[in-house]
């Protein structure tokens, strides 16, 4: 006989649940039970991924949720699980989805749903479709646990009387087999019973699951702690560990523990069962699973048959992609396009495609800078309807890589757009197609290394720093592997030596691999949008994002499963960087940049790359990336996106790097194993590193086609698969005429390359905005920087950009209470020297970066601007003291004194003196003379020194404007002899050097070895210098490797190309320590 | 009511219900169906390690309520017992007057 839970809480439950929803599912299969019901904590969280994992595994799936259900008061009445009934045509699944959005987009602090709002949803015209339950956290629960058992009869009427549908309400008995007499008991069970018995409402049997076995009920206690914020043992635990998946032989037993009858007890196995199965799921049916789901036609603007608009609308666009084309040139590109569009076709994807162009329109129409990623950059579709922005005909791209017949899952079209403006698209997306439509994704963050240590330690009650302290040297590895981690990294070897005797960190360790991999809070997806029909909202429940708009309950692995259509449109800052770029040159030199039509081979944008100056620019600014573009030495386009692919994980792991620039600079010659092969991996000097040359050489050799190609790919990394594809490609190959030792070379690298490769679609995709962020770069740096500094797209943070500035001669104007705004401006520059080539214009520095001033504070400042002096300022700007203070400290005050001949030393005494006044006089010219001297009255004191102004810089504005912060040490700095990072490249291979700067990056990439490496770059102000540590080297400066900000790296120069010099660390000290201990010396001496 | 923490050897039936304890030299026959429960242990103040598949003993303990007698002095009084899941570990945790 079989047992169905009814209430079971997956790890989908906001620090409730403990196992994932797959695991329930396989434990009750295993157990050869038909059903299983997944009813997460105020949402359907885990919903699809428990019906994906029971259709699997052959189970009936159930779905419901667990809401707090309130009084017409907004008080707790009871948290009950609500079941959706099934097999109805998605009546009862659609009731669910709305009732859950409604208990979660109110301004309510928890979700919850008043019980006549719920009795309306589960009642449609008379037939109940859904049950709730009613259990023992309620408060019939608690009123049948006190003596007067006559209140909770009445109880009972009332919820009898508020959901009064056949079926509509069932008493849930589940008892955790606690102490008598308290919630969970025999003692409540028996009486509630008892009660539903006498009233005549069905009782059904669950055991309000947590987790899958007792061993998780520990794990369960450090969720509850992460859940209320306390300490372990500063609440209420869980009263014991009986709230696991119990067997059905188990669940049997408690039923005639609870009843002490067998009769009974068989009839309420019996009602529970019924229950179970008027509530089993039609997955196609009730949740349209799998079925595509696109918006109307004529939200499209579309009547009639949507492929014949799609082929209409690509075919118009060759003109416009492809204006000066030659004859036999177009036959290629209208042959390519029938190709895919026949294919669009057979997927019935038509809509589609043209649902995303409709998007990637309305985008351009907003003026947004808009470029595609990924394989949809391969399609010619996508570059004719303007939803890509590389032309895959002229880089190779493969359509089939993207979307071909052989599968059937919507293809991924993924857009980036301006960060900045990300919002206002998502915005219009609702307006565009209506909000039953639209809705945001969400996304489940799971718990990592740092993450999971931080909140075990909350539950183990430790302190704020000693957590620091240990998250600070967490690096890079899984919180599962935390106990083997403390054995082998040196930087957590004060950890590895605590182990030995304490016990609280070995609770630590031991908690914190337990939470690995839970889900641990859910956010809004960063990019995607889901677009559907006017059924949407009946499909999935929504709730509110932190953006306000409505955002799914699903994540993004549950939207091919239930055929939703999702758009990926990611802000991407880099993009509205090159905006705002573009938008200065405008301004200050009047000269429209089209971008996207800049010509691919400006030679002087590959000379500045080649010179490995790359910070700044997309995809290329990495310590790795830096070094590669050293050995490198791109002088194409197709280079850019060759280097972009070579630095991933894939290719590095495969080896392609090394193979591939020896064949560039001819240090080795190029293989290409058959002359058949030649012209497919002539680019690469026959390495194999694209997806799309592994499609092309199984194509070539076995004439499978593309498509096909593809499938064979993708089984590669499937080894039980693999096999299978062997013989194909030998067999067919051999056929071909293939001789034996070549099918076996060629086979032997493909079956390696596996999943090493990349997506060249990808690459170039990306290449794009390198190339254009290198133009920019390259010819208009001070407007280029100025979008940096604003829209900060890189991985260094913005002192750098300043340093980098400083550099390249960019005029870097102070921040200045009348010229400075919200941006990084760039605005005339004061002429210094006669040099007439000397720029007329800098950037100025934005008031945002001033430490703690508030929005408000910028925006009073611009809108009051011009200030007469520092008076009129505090008067009529109104900043806070604090702001006030920080304004005249980092020199924003300046240019107001500088007529009277006075300087910062004076504007902070005056400063002072305002600060002092009790209350600001008011902003009126009458008043003046009665409540404040307002005439301008400046003392002579003491000027700051120019330690004391950099120092204010770099406390108040995190960045250092005046000059580099180096320089402060630059007398030790030259006796140590101490070189610059651009002297580096100057040096022998394997001379002895000392490098010192301020820490930008530090990087632990993949090695092939499996040994760890960690990269440390260092800013100087003359460049980027890059220390590599081997494991001697970090166990040298353990202490110091992933910490200190300021370091010295002693170490020996490694040449790696023309361009390409870093330096083997040998040891690493802390720069302050040093300079501490020069300064003791120096005084002793 | 007393509390004690005393070891005491315990006697079950098949089911594993106790029907009679031996302590302080004395001997106890239980007088009615005693009464199960499972109660939780504060695992974070007094475990040394609790990795994963641990088991549930570091968490959770069986107690029993039970009338019993004392074979000497044949006075009846209410005990709990406090069992280590799965071991053949009891004490005695409270008398109840």
């Amino acid at each position: 006989m079989t047992f169905t839970h009814l209430n079971v809480a997956s790890a989908f439950s906001g620090h409730f649940g403990v196992t994932r929803p797959e695991l329930l599912a396989e434990a009750t299969a295993v157990r050869a039970e038909r059903a299983l019901a997944i009813t997460d904590r105020n949402g359907l969280y885990g919903a699809v991924k428990h019906i994906g994992a029971c259709l699997k595994l052959g189970l009936k799936p159930i779905v419901g949720v667990s809401l707090n259900v309130l009084s017409e008061t907004d008080e707790k009445l009871a948290r009950c699980v609500i079941l959706a009934h099934g097999g109805d045509g998605g009546i009862g699944w659609a009731a669910l989805c709305r009732l859950v959005s409604a208990a979660n987009t109110t301004k309510r602090k928890e979700a919850g749903i008043r019980l006549s709002a719920l009795a309306k949803h589960i009642d449609r015209d008379g037939l109940t479709v859904a049950t709730v339950l009613l259990g023992p956290d309620s408060n019939l629960g608690k009123a049948i646990l006190t003596e007067n058992r006559s209140d909770a009869a009445g109880i009972l009427v009332q919820w009898i009387k508020a959901l009064p549908g056949k079926g509509a309400l069932a008493i849930e008995l589940a008892t955790h087999l606690t102490e008598p007499g308290s919630p969970y008991s025999l003692t409540q069970t028996r009486r509630m019973l008892a009660l539903a018995d006498n009233l005549g409402i069905p009782a059904i049997l669950t055991n309000a699951v947590r987790y899958l076995e007792p061993d998780d009920a520990l794990t369960a206690d450090v969720l509850d702690s992460a859940r209320f914020l306390e300490p372990l043992g500063k609440f209420e635990p869980q009263p014991n560990a009986q709230a696991w998946l119990k067997p059905a032989k188990q669940m049997r037993e408690l039923a005639l523990e609870i009843t002490e009858d067998r009769s009974r007890a068989k009839k309420l196995l019996d009602t529970t069962e019924l229950l179970a199965q008027k509530c089993e799921l039609n997955p196609e049916k009730d949740c349209g699973w799998g079925k595509p789901k696109t918006p109307e036609k004529a939200l499209l603007g579309i009547d009639g048959n949507p492929f014949e608009v799609l082929w209409q609308k690509a075919h118009a666009a060759i003109d416009w992609r492809y204006p000066h084309i030659k004859e036999k040139q177009l036959i290629d590109v209208k042959h390519r396009l029938s190709k895919e569009l026949i294919t669009i076709n057979q997927l019935g994807f038509a809509t589609y495609f043209l649902t995303v162009a409709d998007v990637a329109q309305m985008i351009r129409d907003m003026s947004i800078r808009i470029a595609a990623r990924g394989s949809g950059a391969g399609s010619l579709t996508n570059y004719l309807l303007g939803i890509s922005g590389v032309d895959p005909m002229e880089h190779n791209l493969l359509f089939e890589r993207f979307l071909s017949t052989e599968r059937s899952s919507l293809p991924d079209i993924d857009i980036d757009v301006e960060s900045a403006r990300r919002h206002d698209i998502y915005r219009a997306i609702f307006k565009r197609y209506g909000a039953q439509r639209v809705t945001l994704l969400s996304m489940q963050s799971t718990y990592r290394g740092r993450g999971a240590m931080r909140d075990s330690g909350l539950a183990l009650g430790l302190e704020d720093d000693e957590i620091d302290e240990i998250a600070k040297n967490m690096w890079r590895f899984s919180a599962r592997s935390f106990r083997a981690a403390t054995e082998t990294k040196p930087e957590l070897s004060k950890l590895s030596a605590a182990l030995e005797s304490d016990r609280k960190m070995n609770l630590l360790v031991d908690i914190t691999e337990r939470l690995d991999r839970l889900p641990r809070h859910i956010s809004m997806h960063p990019c995607g949008v889901i677009l559907g029909d006017g059924n949407l909202l009946n499909l999935t429940p929504v709730e509110t994002s932190g953006m306000g708009l409505p955002m799914s309950q699903y994540d993004k692995d549950d939207m091919d499963p239930m055929g939703m259509l999702k758009l990926d449109v990611l802000g991407v800052r880099m993009q509205s960087a090159m905006a705002y770029a573009v938008r200065e040159i405008q301004k200050t030199k009047n000269i429209q940049v089209e971008l996207d039509d800049i010509p691919k081979d400006d030679e002087k944008t590959f000379e500045l790359i080649r010179t490995t100056n790359t910070l700044g620019i997309f995809q290329i600014e990495s310590p790795g990336q830096r070094e590669l573009t050293g050995k490198h030495q791109p002088t194409e386009f197709n280079d850019l996106t060759i280097q972009i692919s070579l630095f991933r994980p894939g290719p590095m792991k495969g080896n392609m790097i090394a193979p591939y620039l020896d064949g560039r600079h001819g240090f080795a010659k190029a293989e290409y194993l058959h002359p058949d092969l030649k012209p497919i991996l002539q680019e690469t000097f026959g390495v194999v590193i694209f997806h799309e040359h592994v499609l092309r050489i199984f194509d070539k050799m076995t004439g499978c086609g593309l498509a096909k190609a593809d499938e064979f790919r993708r089984s590669l990394e499937n080894p039980r698969v693999a096999q299978s594809v062997e013989r194909f490609f030998k067999t067919q190959a051999n056929i071909r005429g293939y001789d034996n030792e070549t099918i076996a070379k060629v086979w032997t690298i493909l079956a390696s390359f596996s999943s090493f490769g990349f997506c060249k679609a990808h690459g170039a995709a990306f290449a794009l905005p390198t190339y254009q962020s290198a133009w920019l770069k390259t010819h208009h740096p001070t407007e280029f920087l100025a979008g940096l500094l604003t829209h900060d797209p890189g991985m260094y943070p913005r002192r750098l950009l300043l340093s980098e500035a400083r550099r390249l001669g960019v005029k870097v104007l102070p921040i200045d209470v009348n010229q400075s705004t919200n941006e990084f401006l760039v605005q005339p520059a004061p002429k210094i020297t006669t040099d007439p080539n000397e720029p007329i214009y800098g950037v100025r520095m934005a008031l945002t970066d001033v430490k703690a001033i508030t929005e408000p504070e910028v925006q009073r400042i611009v809108e009051e601007q011009p200030f007469q002096d520092i008076a009129d300022f505090y008067v009529r700007a109104k900043p806070s003291r604090r702001t006030l203070q920080n304004l005249a400290l980092v020199g924003a005050l300046d240019e107001l004194a500088r007529v009277s001949g006075h300087h910062r030393g004076d504007i902070m005494q005056r400063v002072k003196e305002l600060n002092l006044l009790k209350a600001r006089p008011k902003d009126d010219p009458n008043q003046f003379s009665f409540d404040f001297e307002l005439k301008e009255y400046l003392q002579n004191t003491e000027d700051l020194s120019r330690e004391e102004k950099l120092q204010a810089e770099l406390s108040i504005l995190q960045m250092d404007v005046t000059e580099h912060q180096i320089e402060q040490y630059r007398p030790m700095l030259d006796a140590m002899g101490v070189i610059n990072s651009n002297e580096l490249v100057g040096l022998r291979n394997k001379s002895e050097a000392l490098i010192a700067g301020v820490r930008i990056a530090t990087q632990t990439p993949p090695m092939r070895s499996g040994k760890r490496v960690v990269f440390v770059s260092l800013d100087d102000g003359h460049g980027v210098a890059d220390a590599t540590f081997f494991d001697e080297a970090q166990a040298r400066a353990s202490q110091i490797l992933f910490n200190n900000r300021l370091l010295l790296i002693a170490g020996k120069t490694r040449r790696t190309g023309v361009n390409g010099v870093s330096l083997m660390a040998e040891n690493a000290w802390d720069l302050k320590d040093l300079w501490n201990q020069w300064l003791k010396e120096q005084k002793a001496s | 009511m007393i509390h004690v923490d005393e070891q005491v050897a315990v006697a079950v039936n098949g089911t594993g219900e106790p029907i009679g304890f031996k302590w302080r030299n004395a001997n106890f026959l239980v007088a009615n169906k005693p009464m199960r429960w499972f109660a939780r242990r504060e695992w974070w103040a007094e475990a040394v390690r609790v990795q994963r598949g641990i088991g549930r003993d570091v968490i959770e303990v069986e107690m029993w309520r039970l009338m019993a007698s004392d074979l000497l002095s044949k006075t009846c009084q209410q005990y709990e017992l406090l069992h280590a899941v799965g071991k053949d570990d009891w004490r005695l945790v409270l008398v109840y007057p």
